[in-house]
């Protein structure tokens, strides 16, 4: 029985481990507000504001691509991302920002975004060429 | 009002749904017929009818494939399926991709690898036939209630293939009975599954998943029948098989990740692939404890828990993929099909099933009361299980984040670096497993003499540590001391395998599969760990990164490389360049010369043309395919991230029509007075005045007397190191001046010689046109050290198994005959 309990402690003892560093490493979603005020990390979800041009020039610089998001409170903010422009960003509809506030800016070390994927019941293309038909 | 919709074929659908239904019912008949032939075996009719239901099944599963490929094959746009997820311009082969890019279509590969499976067990597995195809069944008529798509009680249950586009969405053109003809094509399908590995990865992975459920019923079997020690014989060689074809799967994937994706690694701890991975380790570890039981009557309880929970875990996976519930955390993209609930509730069934026969069974399970030896083989293949387990645990719980959102309503976000947060764990749980997998070979089942052990051990660990050493050396890993512990467990175990596998060559070929397996899965963590930890982006920005504002504090340099057309860049060694490009709808090809010049002579030693594609494709922008470069010691990763847009007209204006300014095309002239000897600049070069020609001729024009004539000689270098000539000409006829343009088209200029100021000099004008925007291309390059250790891993790995399986079937074979 000696053995099973050591086993039995050792085990408790990772489980314990594991959950601890599962929190600490486990992060918040926040707004641009929350980030202000904290120096780490942590995720931001938003919209990205359609309205203002998104900077994205590669002959200048092909790492410097930066953008407007409003998040969730309404709060806009110039978001920076030391990349290229992610592929279909403009389609995007939500945006999951990673990183911190740097004075006014945001930067943002990873972006993952939702777009309307195909399986989206969006619109039925219909082309012009073939309504003409009827 | 109905309205009588023109050109649609219905009768597919219609078919499919039949059989959909049919499959449903047959699965539930059989179930239930194999369930009362499980309770009365004196009764053979209950057996007679069960085969024939399963027989039906079968044939209608094919049926419900054969139609919906039909639909999508024949381009029937009027069905959602082929609409979303084809196109008529995909080749053939990738319609059968677009087979399983939905759901429906990847629940149906699970139904008819299941129903394989059945078919083989229905034959091979004698007295067994009952109360494994029982829950074989239960699990087919679950798996046919995901397609049936039919409302029950105001809740629809199911999502059907063969569901028409008008059912499916709402639209105005709907209303017109010939909406058909305004649809001309399908949405296509996600170009990045259009690559071959998602031809074979999808239906290798659901294979291994599918085959998961025998090793599963088995263990209800015989806990059902209390035949407790009898199911482990024939689930060994299934859980082998399972377990081979689930890891190859899973590795499958994430080789069509490292060539499809752009991501940049062939493992990135996506909720996805955890999903696969977690029930196969807890296999993996089931396998090694009922090895241990077969051979010492210990872990029986542990052995029977993890074959039964690594079959519920499937379905968790498939619930978190499937249901919507992961949400924001992955990068895949998946919808709610409205079956979240009916999910859990297949999660649920399962669950229970296991629970209840465990609980009810519980004192008559065989448990041994008796410790271990702890110089035995049992006991440290129990403790490696354990920690398989452990390292499953903490998968589950950090990829578990959204599920316990949605459960207690809390807004957790998952770890920021989830990659880092991931391999502290897995990377300690790594070495421990590696360690255990090459100590286990030194003992005997039983009892160990420990003097032998030792020595033995120590012989083999001065060995390893001294490859070790090399290893670490060659491959750049001796950075991390947790990197150079694994490499030091990774190499142990390779040793202590190859020690046995040495014996099996002598004679103890029975050993083989087991040796072989484990030396593939430590070649394979040591690709992992030196890819991973030592690959290295290229393509820093060589230049620094320009400092625009608010970027000069970055810390770490930009990824991207920007590359204008055929002027090349130093990267890392090489010296690459954008010579072009090559359009095969709807891909662009990239070419990136790759030049390698020895350090000494100057002279090329090497030299390769990568091309990265990139579809622009208009529903989801530009999707960049990486192309790699293979060596033996390392691949060069390289993907556009960035391109211009194709379809912006280029600066190609017809000259044909001259409008009513002769200077159309051309920007704003500079004027400049001139003399002799200046050189002046324009946009793609400079223009030296070599003089003024007096005696000048025009060619359609014979001068009169008193006409004056001159010609004002420019020598034009453009900045390619071309030189052109050119002599605009000024005559003074009757007392008015004229002046004859000279234009080179090569660099679009126009130049004018306007007037002549005694004294001052003469006065030229220059015309340009707006540059052609000159092609470019980003791009970012990854390098991956010995990438090739995870590949080849991974078939020798395979190998094990399938000398596993052999072996353990002749076991099955002998005994049982």
């Amino acid at each position: 029985m000696k053995k099973g309990a050591i086993l039995g402690i050792v085990i408790i003892a990772v489980a314990i481990a594991m959950i601890i560093s599962i929190y600490t490493d486990s992060s918040t979603y926040a707004s641009f507000n929350d980030a202000q005020k904290t120096e780490e990390e942590i995720h931001v979800v938003g919209e990205l504001n359609k309205g203002k041009e998104l900077f994205y020039k590669p002959t200048d610089n092909a790492n410097y691509f930066a953008f407007y998001m409003v998040d969730n409170d309404g709060t806009e903010c110039k978001v920076v991302f030391n990349g290229s422009k992610p592929q279909d960003f403009e389609r995007s509809e939500q945006i999951v920002l990673t990183g911190k506030m740097v004075g006014e800016e945001f930067h943002a070390s990873k972006i993952l975004m939702k777009c309307p994927s195909k399986y989206n019941k969006d619109q039925v293309e219909v082309t012009e060429s073939a309504a003409s038909s009827v | 009002m109905d309205i009588k919709f023109q050109g649609e074929s219905l009768f597919p659908g219609q078919f499919g749904q039949f059989l959909i239904i049919l499959s449903f019912g047959t699965a539930l008949l059989s179930c239930i017929s194999y369930f009362f032939a499980t309770r009365h075996k004196e009764d053979t009719s209950w057996h007679k009818i069960a085969r024939i239901s399963f027989f039906i099944n079968i044939a209608s599963v094919i049926g419900i494939g054969s139609s919906l490929f039909y639909i999508i094959y024949s381009h029937l746009f009027e069905y959602h399926y082929a609409w979303s997820h084809s196109s008529r311009t995909l080749p053939v082969y990738y319609i059968i991709s677009s087979f399983w890019e939905g759901q429906e279509g990847s629940f149906w590969l699970w139904m008819f690898w299941q129903s394989l499976l059945a078919l083989i067990v229905l034959f091979r597995s004698k007295s067994w036939e009952n109360p494994v195809m029982t829950i074989i069944m239960l699990c087919q008529a679950c798996l046919a209630s995901m397609l049936l798509g039919i409302e029950v009680f105001g809740e629809r249950v199911g999502s059907s293939p063969f569901i028409l586009l008008r059912q499916a969405l709402e639209a105005p053109i709907f209303s017109n009975p010939n909406y058909l003809s305004m649809i001309a094509d399908g949405n296509g399908l996600n170009p990045l599954l259009q690559n071959y590995w998602m031809v074979i990865h999808p239906p290798t992975l659901f294979l291994g998943f599918a085959s998961m459920i025998v090793p599963f019923a088995y263990g209800i079997a015989g806990l059902w029948e209390r035949k407790y020690k009898e199911w482990l014989k024939p689930a060994l060689p299934w859980s082998l098989f399972a377990v081979m074809v689930l890891g190859a799967g899973i590795i499958m994937g994430s080789f069509w990740a490292y060539e499809a994706l752009n991501f940049g690694g062939f493992w990135a701890w996506d909720p996805v692939e955890n999903a696969s991975i977690i029930p196969w380790f807890t296999l993996i570890a089931a396998v090694h404890v009922i090895i241990a039981f077969k051979n010492s009557g210990h872990s029986y309880f542990t052995a029977t828990f993890l074959v039964l929970i690594s079959f519920v875990l499937v379905i968790y996976a498939s619930f978190l993929t499937r249901s919507g519930v992961l949400g924001e955390t992955s990068v895949h993209s998946f919808t709610d099909l409205g079956m979240y609930w009916q999910l859990v509730a297949f999660n649920v069934v399962f669950l229970i099933l296991m629970v209840y026969f465990l609980v009810t069974r519980w004192k008559e399970l065989p448990i041994t009361k008796k410790d271990e030896d702890t110089y035995s083989r049992e006991f440290w293949l129990f403790i490696g299980a354990l920690i398989l387990v452990i390292a499953c645990v903490q998968i589950i719980a950090t990829t578990s984040i959204p599920v316990f959102n949605a459960i207690f309503k809390t807004k957790v976000a998952p770890p920021v670096d989830a990659i880092a947060h991931y391999n502290k764990w897995q990377a300690a749980f790594a070495i421990l497993v590696l360690t255990l997998s090459a100590i286990g070979q030194f003992l005997k089942y039983k009892k160990t003499t420990p003097k032998v052990f030792y020595a033995n051990l120590l012989i083999s660990f001065i060995v390893s540590v001294l490859l070790t050493a090399i290893l670490v050396y060659i491959t750049k890993v001796y950075t991390n001391f947790i990197y150079i512990l694994l490499s030091l467990a990774a190499i142990f175990s390779l040793v202590a395998n190859a020690r046995v596998l040495g014996d099996a060559f002598k004679g103890k070929w029975k050993l083989a599969g087991s040796s072989v397996a484990h030396i593939g899965f430590a070649l394979l963590l040591i690709g992992a760990l030196v890819a991973a930890a030592t690959n290295k982006v290229v393509s820093l920005n060589a230049s620094g990164s320009i400092p625009i504002a608010g970027f000069e504090d970055a810390e770490k340099p930009g990824e991207n490389l920007f590359l204008y057309i055929n002027e090349p860049i130093e990267m890392d060694g090489y010296t690459i360049t954008y010579v072009g490009d090559s359009v095969a709808n709807p891909n662009v090809y990239y070419k990136i010369n790759y030049e390698r010049k020895d350090k000494e002579t100057g002279k090329i030693v090497e030299r390769f043309q990568l091309t990265p594609n990139a579809q622009q494709n208009p529903k989801m922008g530009l999707i960049g395919t990486p192309s790699t470069r293979h060596y033996i010691t390392k691949d060069i990763y390289t993907i556009v991230t960035s391109a211009p847009k194709l379809d912006e007209p280029t600066e190609q204006h017809d000259h044909g029509h001259e409008g009513h300014d002769a200077n159309e095309g051309f920007e704003e002239p500079s004027t400049q007075m001139v003399n002799i000897g200046d050189t002046l600049r324009y946009k793609s070069g400079y223009i030296v005045v070599k003089g003024v020609n007096r005696n000048a001729t025009l060619q359609n024009m014979p001068l009169a007397n008193g006409d004056l004539l001159f010609a004002l000689q420019l020598e034009v270098h453009a900045a390619s190191g071309e030189v052109f000539e050119a002599d605009p000409k000024y005559l003074i006829k009757n007392g008015n001046s004229f002046d004859f343009a000279k234009d080179i088209n090569e660099q679009g200029l126009r130049l004018r010689f306007t007037k002549i100021v005694p004294d001052k000099g003469v006065e030229l004008m220059i015309y340009q046109k707006a540059l052609p925007e000159k092609k470019w291309v980003v791009m970012k390059a990854i390098e991956f050290p010995y990438i090739n250790f995870f590949w080849c891993g991974t078939i020798i790995m395979t190998v094990g198994f399938l000398l596993s399986i052999f072996r353990r079937n002749k076991e099955l074979k002998g005994k049982i005959a």
